[in-house]
């Protein structure tokens, strides 16, 4: 590990909430604009943070406030891990900690609906965790390597032989920005719910939190999306803005699907798509 | 080397010698006073013995030949008993079975091994040998320490007028012996002995309380391992007509050339998936769960059902590379994932850690197939942190269901804040079998990566692994958060302080995060030394305590360090809400009294909170998926037989 890996990693950890920040206020222009309204300023997610960050200390549990704090510490070790350049399949696993640290904070009161919203975030989890880390499997089949530097460190760009699981990304990617047709724990802009899940409990600076790691969540599956073409890098930049914005424009002409449908289109569509490229690429090897 | 040779004995012998002591009227104290000094010598003789094995090389020890006949005359008392037991309860399988059993034994014995004398140790002990005993002794004495504790209360619960607690701890004890005899034989034949010694220990453990369904469930546990002793037999007598020996090691070392003795490794890999339960014989371990506690965490998650793996992972230089190998990954990766999906449905807790202990032994046997170096080392780090988690965790209910009379995950709610230590426990506990800086998962990352890059099939086992992992997070995850909900009740007060079975369970999950964080250590001294004498060479670079292997990279103290400052230091720092603003949980604003207890109906009546699990029976029910998984694993193990063929 060298010291520009490490103030690279540095660098990202800085400037990633602004990044995703940013993203984020894109997200609200773009839907506003796609529904018909001016919609806020692209830096409102911010104003709306420390506006968050600044109100009075409320909880209904000790435990979610410590649990919130282990969401964002934890999604800041994977992202952290991913720009160190280390093991992808260690950086999924860490992010699966953190998730679950996001559902034990709504477990942690005894509220109807953060425990609902709680369940339902893990089943999203469960939809999308194997799909990642096929997509890690696959990454490592056509590079020999599972860190990042090594898929970083590759020929070519991999999207030419891996379309179809880039195609499954697309289902995580879309489950792990919560939005439709997937949001069914909570989405991230509650246009479908009156009570917002997990995030029922919880108000003022812990929320503040929680957008903090949505934000360096944001910018870690883009950047995973990224290294589908990492040779040039500034291609799979544009690719993963390409996709974000497409991830906005299904978010606003789907529906919300019932769980059961979620889990299917990842475990089938998803590993499906994926096995079926595996066995595209070696036919025609 | 004599004091080896003392060393391998008293392991055998002492725990049995136990047991054979404990018959006699000892009074719980009495007990006490016997099981504590052998359950420390034990542990310190199998961490000597390790020792000796790791400085001087593996211990071979043979038995003069007049042995085989006490050897044989004991078989026979075996299955006659089994046979009698058949007959007694009308159970024509384990009648048959036992017959079967006995018919083929004295044709191996008389027809075709008369004559024979081995030229092979009966006892051969490597590092693979040592980890088991390891575990075995360590952790098997520990919950030979909580049964001390268990069992009175666990009597007085069923009001028994006499105490079967001397039968219970013969058994309970006599079986760690049998299972360091099972872990150190060579010679085939005392392993059989071995192996239906376990069987008759688990039988007589299962039917212990003596109720109907505890009768009926020991049958079937009985007749699916009288099954795979059987195929032991079998796979024996081909194993000699192979090799000219019935030796594990010749076995090994001849390996997989010719079609004569894959069958024979099949066959005894088909012994090994019986004793751990794999589909489609796991209703024989979720039937034990009507077994007291200790018994779950003894012989059906720590150690018993860890003979089956061990024979499996223990042959896997004999089948590497072949098509058998294969198959066996893409069968043992297969069980991980039905079984993990299972467990989902399951809202009874020892349930859900039986379908659990099935999934982890096929994430073993998995990585017996998968067969490279580093899935190697993936299942035997698998063998010793799946024994020290699951064996607390299984004490660990069993603390809870004597204290709040339920083993359902419904009635634990808020467990952490009624009942701290073991619910504190528990949610450690867990946390070390699903997420990832614990050793655990780490296993599943090896197996994941040592699948990742191979051709052929392995992309299926690795969508197993994949899927199955999934699963594990539902089920885990959402018991844990249930234990995790504050304000679910007062705090619970205990009278009396079982201090034996808090410190084993308390012990055993230290052992589980101590062991995740020095697992750099534990590989380089128990994990790589015995897949060096297997044959495997060592798939990581060790520099620095990290774990890197040619593709991948795992930093185990790193990642520790991060998920204590993420997860610890705001459990210290978060201050109680009470400090500044504490708000009612939300009930659509509805709350009585300002409070989060109740709310106002539309009728206007208070009606108490509830919170409940989910369990997704619609999709995830036993009834629906297991005569499908089933079948599936029936075609598996097809498969399994066809892959000797190709």
């Amino acid at each position: 590990m060298t010291l520009t890996t490490v103030l690279t990693a540095l660098g990202a950890l800085v400037l990633a909430p602004l990044a995703g920040g940013l993203l984020y206020g894109i997200d609200r222009k773009v839907t506003a604009r796609l529904q018909g309204r001016m919609g806020p300023p692209v830096v409102q997610p911010f104003y709306d943070f420390f506006k968050l960050a600044a109100k009075k200390r409320m909880m209904t549990s000790r435990g979610s406030g410590v649990w919130a704090w282990a969401y964002l510490l934890l999604t800041m070790t994977a992202f952290a891990l991913f720009f160190l350049g280390q093991d992808l399949l260690v950086v999924v696993l860490v992010l699966a900690f953190a998730g679950g640290a996001l559902a034990y904070g709504a477990f942690a009161v005894r509220s109807p609906y953060a425990h609902l919203g709680a369940h339902r975030e893990l089943l999203q989890m469960a939809a999308y965790e194997p799909i990642l880390l096929l997509t890690v499997v696959m990454f490592a089949m056509e590079t020999g390597s599972f860190t990042v530097c090594g898929v970083l460190a590759a020929a070519g760009p991999l999207l030419p032989a891996l379309p179809l699981t880039f195609l499954a990304v697309l289902i995580a990617l879309g489950i792990k920005m919560r939005k439709s047709p997937f949001d069914i724990a909570a989405c991230e802009h509650a246009h479908q719910e009156i009570v917002r899940g997990v995030y029922t409990e919880y108000s003022g600076r812990y929320l503040a939190l929680i957008e903090l790691a949505h934000w360096y969540e944001l910018v870690l599956v883009l950047a995973v999306v990224a290294l589908f073409w990492a040779q040039p890098l500034w291609v799979g930049a544009l690719i993963a803005a390409g996709v974000f914005l497409l991830e906005l424009f299904v978010d606003n002409l789907a529906a919300r699907l019932r769980w059961s449908w979620m889990v299917t289109a990842g475990w089938g569509l998803g590993i499906g798509f994926i096995m079926i490229n595996m066995v595209l690429l070696r036919w025609l090897a | 080397m004599a004091s080896a040779e003392t060393l391998v004995w008293a392991l055998v012998l002492l725990p049995v010698a136990a047991g054979l002591i404990a018959l006699l009227p000892l009074g719980g104290a009495g007990r006490k006073a016997l099981f504590v000094p052998v359950a420390l010598v034990m542990a310190g003789a199998s961490v000597y013995l390790t020792a000796g094995v790791a400085a001087g090389g593996p211990i071979a020890i043979g038995l003069p030949h007049s042995w085989d006949t006490v050897l044989t005359v004991l078989d026979f008392a075996l299955l006659a008993y089994f046979i009698y037991a058949g007959l007694a309860a009308r159970h024509s399988l384990v009648t048959g079975l036992a017959a079967a059993g006995a018919l083929g034994l004295a044709y191996l014995k008389f027809a075709r091994l008369s004559g024979y004398t081995p030229a092979e140790p009966v006892f051969y002990i490597d590092m693979l040998s040592a980890v088991m005993c390891l575990v075995i002794s360590i952790v098997g004495s520990l919950i030979v320490l909580y049964a001390l504790d268990y069992m009175p209360r666990h009597e007085e619960h069923l009001g028994l007028e006499k105490s079967r607690q001397p039968q219970f701890f013969l058994f309970l004890a006599g079986f760690l012996g049998v299972m360091n005899g099972l872990a150190f034989a060579d010679n085939l034949l005392w392993l059989y002995f071995f192996w239906e010694l376990t069987t008759l220990c688990c039988f007589q453990l299962i039917r212990h309380d003596l109720t109907g369904e505890a009768k009926d469930n020991a049958l079937r546990a009985l007749w699916m391992n009288l099954l795979g002793a059987v195929a032991l037999l079998a796979g024996t007598g081909l194993a000699f007509q192979q090799t000219g020996s019935v030796s594990v090691q010749k076995l090994i070392d001849i390996g997989g050339a010719g079609s004569g003795i894959l069958l024979a490794l099949a066959l005894l890999c088909f012994t090994g998936f019986t004793k751990a339960a794999q589909v489609p014989f796991q209703s024989w371990l979720l039937g034990a769960m009507v077994a007291p506690t200790p018994v779950s965490a003894l012989l059906h998650s720590s150690t018993m059902v860890k003979a089956g793996v061990y024979l499996v992972l223990r042959l896997a230089p004999a089948y590497c590379g072949t098509t058998l190998s294969d198959m066996i990954g893409l069968f043992g990766g297969f069980v991980f994932m039905v079984t993990s999906i299972l467990a989902v449905s399951q809202p009874v807790s020892k349930r859900v850690l039986a379908y659990s202990t099935i999934a982890n032994l096929g994430l073993i046997v998995c990585c017996a197939g998968i067969n490279t170096d580093l899935a190697i080392a993936a299942g035997i780090a698998l063998i010793v942190f799946h024994a020290v988690s699951k064996g607390a965790l299984f004490m660990a209910v069993g603390m809870v269901e004597q204290h709040i009379g339920s083993r359902n995950i419904e009635d634990m709610e808020g467990l952490r804040f009624r009942t701290p230590v073991v619910g504190a426990a528990m949610v450690v506990g867990m946390l070390s079998m699903l997420f990832l800086p614990f050793g655990v998962a780490f296993s599943k990352w090896a197996a994941i990566e040592a699948a990742g890059l191979e051709e052929g099939c392995f992309l299926v086992i690795t969508a197993f692994l994949a899927v199955g992992s999934a699963a594990t997070l539902l089920f885990w995850a959402k018991w844990t958060g249930r234990l995790l909900t504050a304000g679910a009740g007062p705090r619970e007060r205990r009278e009396d302080a079982p201090g034996l079975a808090y410190l084993a369970v308390t012990g055993l999950v230290a052992g589980a995060v101590v062991l995740s964080v020095f697992i750099a250590p534990l590989m380089k001294r128990l994990v790589i030394p015995a897949q060096v004498g297997m044959g495997y060479a060592n798939p990581f670079d060790l520099t620095a305590w990290n774990l890197v292997t040619a593709n991948g990279s795992f930093t185990p103290w790193a990642l520790f360090i991060a998920c204590a400052v993420a997860v610890l230091l705001p459990a210290l720092w978060v201050k109680d809400p009470e400090a500044d603003g504490t708000a009612p949980g939300y009930l659509c604003g509805v709350n009585v009294d300002g409070g989060d207890e109740k709310f106002w109906s539309a009728g206007g009546a208070a009606v108490p909170v509830a919170t409940g699990g989910s369990y997704w029976a619609s999709a995830f029910g036993e009834e629906k998926l297991t005569p499908v998984f089933n079948w599936a694993a029936l075609a598996g193990l097809a498969a399994v037989f066809l892959g000797v063929i190709l």
